[in-house]
This record gives structure tokens, sequence and C-alpha cells, in this order.
């Protein structure tokens, strides 16, 4: 059986270790309002921002759309966005992304695509880093966090674009965690290039737009504006996810943390109570041999 | 006036404005144009300029952006707009912290909105 000491220097780094979780639970719950608030403020322009170009899109003459709408139409390279934490200690977060990331890897090298992948967080590249050596586009940290910054998403669409324009890549999609709510996060895969277009609208797509300048003009400034929106509304929602996934698992690590506690503190007793009981019985058996 | 226009002006991080008003004029990139109730569906590119929205035939807020998108209905107007600055509630103090560590276009309009005010 194990010594008192023992179990008592157990106990106590057990201890030590559910202070530290409590503590980030409680950091990451704190943290995880504002980036509520702010990913749910960022919600209306992407949403209204993918409506209009919807709304464009499904009134434009396909043939002399732009490559950013219509797509091209010989597809040799798929750049992928992952989007991951910088930290680690939120649960699967990061693995989930991993993994959505090796499947889709898998699916466009099926269909015969070459795959480049841009990489948003530390925590991407040290899980995936080694494997997709060979095809990064590009890697990039603190970039989310709690405060996502407009113009330094710009410089990344900027890049991405110019990428595009060049041939780099013929499509892009963006991989990230969706916030849903404080113990839900869904991983998305959406397509920036060719862009998403919702469907028919129901009543907006009937009515007749002026427009000015010309649409397709409108549409060659509409889009690049659309990417930049798009991937700033997906590190949003990811930091937001991140913290809540951050605070769910640091939940768990105290909740086990304690249960641990508890048994080793049973254990710890019935091992105490058991050398009393075994001294008792050796005075008392010497008392009776005399 | 009984007739309104509701007017919904975002930016990528917020809301930033929310009202119904007699009228608002835009920046359009192919001149300023005002939106009455009743105007034509409109989607116009807008260029860097203020926003004035009235009731009673007067300005009663003014904004100033740097380029972007207006969606317009009849019944409502949205300003899509990937900077915008509240001229009334904003100080020349603000605006010179912000420009500290900017890029060039912001700081270049950081400099055109200290002109607007």
């Amino acid at each position: 059986m194990a010594n008192l000491k023992d179990l008592k220097t157990r106990i106590n780094s057990v201890k030590s270790t559910q202070k530290i979780t409590s503590a980030m639970k409680m950091v990451a719950a704190a943290k995880l309002r504002r980036a509520q608030e702010v990913a749910e403020a960022g919600r209306p322009y992407s949403s209204r921002m993918q409506q209009v170009i919807s709304g464009l899109a499904a009134n434009a003459n396909k043939s002399n759309s732009p490559e950013l709408l219509v797509g091209r139409e010989d597809v040799k390279t798929h750049l992928l966005i992952i989007v991951s934490a910088d930290k680690g200690l939120c649960g699967g977060f990061n693995g989930s992304i991993a993994r959505q990331t090796r499947q889709e890897i898998n699916r466009l090298e099926n269909e015969g695509k070459s795959v480049l992948v841009y990489m948003v967080g530390k925590k991407a590249s040290d899980n995936l880093g080694r494997e997709i050596s060979n095809k990064t586009f590009e890697r990039i940290e603190n970039l989310q966090g709690s405060n996502v910054d407009y113009n330094k998403v710009r410089g990344v669409a900027e890049k991405i674009l110019l990428g595009f324009a060049d041939n780099q890549f013929d499509q892009v999609s963006i991989i990230y965690n969706q916030f849903v709510n404080a113990i839900t996060q869904n991983v998305v895969v959406a397509p920036l290039i060719p862009a998403n277009v919702v469907g028919e609208q129901d009543n907006e797509s009937l009515v007749v737009y002026d427009y000015e300048p010309e649409q397709n003009e409108l549409l060659e400034l509409l889009l690049p504006r659309n990417i930049t929106t798009q991937i700033f509304s997906a590190l949003l929602e990811s930091s937001a996810a991140e913290l809540a996934a951050r605070m769910t698992a640091m939940d768990n690590a105290t909740r086990n943390a304690g249960d641990m506690i508890d048994s080793l503190t049973l254990v710890y007793n019935r091992t105490r109570q058991a050398n009393i009981t075994k001294e008792l019985i050796e005075i008392i058996s010497g008392a009776e041999a005399l | 006036m009984a007739e309104s226009i509701n007017i919904e002006l975002v930016t990528p991080s917020e809301m930033l404005f929310t009202d119904t008003a007699d009228m608002v004029v835009v920046p359009g990139s192919e001149g300023v144009f005002g939106v009455l109730p009743r105007h034509a569906a409109t989607l116009a590119n807008l260029q860097r300029g203020k926003i004035n929205v009235y009731h009673n035939g007067s300005i009663t807020r003014r904004f100033f952006i740097d380029g972007g998108v207006a969606d317009v209905l009849p019944e409502r107007v949205i300003i899509l707009a990937e900077r915008a600055v509240d001229l009334d509630s904003v100080s020349i103090e603000q605006l010179e912290e912000r420009a500290v560590n900017a890029t060039e276009s912001e700081v270049s309009f950081i400099t055109a909105v200290k002109k607007a005010i």
C-alpha cells in the first residue's frame, strides 16, 4: 500500500492543478462574453454583404462575370485557409480543425487537385506543420484573439487575391470553428472563391435594381471586399469559439481534478486508519502475551 | 411629412447607426445623391465622403465613411462601409490616437475625417 507521505504529495499536486484550471476557466468565461458580443456585432455586416452579392449574382450575366464569382473552369490548385488557435488547452478545438483539414486535403487530392494551405494560428502549424510542410502557402500568427484587426485581415485578403490573380491557385475555401453557443462549436468549411452565392432569395431578388456603376463593375468592386469580410467574420467566430471551448475544457478538468482529489483522500484516510489499527493490534496482542 | 425611411449604417465590427429619417444623403461614386422614402431600388458604390441624415428639413446626424456600398429599397437603405465615423461624437484627440500605428490608408482616412468635422 502506498505510504502516507506519497499520497499527501499527490493530493497537493492535484489540488494545485485544480486551482490553475479553475482560474483558466474563469478567465476564459470573462473573455468569452466580450468575444461573443464582438462576434455577434460583426454578423450584420457579413450577412448583408452576402445578401447584396447574392442579389447581384442572381441577376448577373454569367458569361462575362468576374472569375471571383463564377470560378475558373480548370481547377488545378485549391487553397485551404485553416483557422486555429494560438494557444492550446482548449479541448478538441484545434484537433477537430486538424481532422477536418486532413479530410479536405484527401478529398481534394482524390479529385486530382493539388492543395495549398494558409495556416492561421500557431496550433495549426504545430499539429499539421510536418505532414503538410510541402503544401504550405503561408502561415500567420497573432491574428485572432481578443482584438481581431480588420486592417490586418485586409492584408491577408490582399495576399490571397494577388495569389489568385497570379494563378497560384484557382479555388479558395476556409475552415474554421463557428461559435454556436458556449458548449457547441461547429467546424465549417466555407468557399471563398468562387463566391458562396445563396440561392434565390424569396422576395428581394424580384426587385429590379438600378446599378451604379454597371453591374459587373460593381461586382468587381464588391467581391474582393467580400473576401475580407468573410475572413474577418470567420476569425471573429473562431475567437469566440476558442474561448468557449477552453472554458468547457477547463471546467471538465476542474471537475476531474475534484474527483481525483476525493478518491485520493479516501485512499489516504483508509491507509491512515489501517496503520492505526495495525499499531493497536500490536499493542493489545503484546499486552495479552504478558 | 408622414413618410420616413429606415436607415442602417453597418461596419464590419458593429451596427453603427439605425434609425428612421426623412431623407439621407450619401456620397455615391458617380455623384452624391439623396434618398427619400419610395426611392427606386438601387445598388450604388459609395466613395469617401459624408453621410447626412435629415429630420424635418435639417441635418440631425452626420457620418463620414471611407467608401462602401448602399443597398436602397423604397422603404429602407442599408449602407455597408468598411470604415465609418460618427462626426458628432468623435473628437480630434480620439482621431489622433487612432492615427498612431495606423496604416497609410487609415491615416489618409483620418485626415479626411478631421477636415470634415
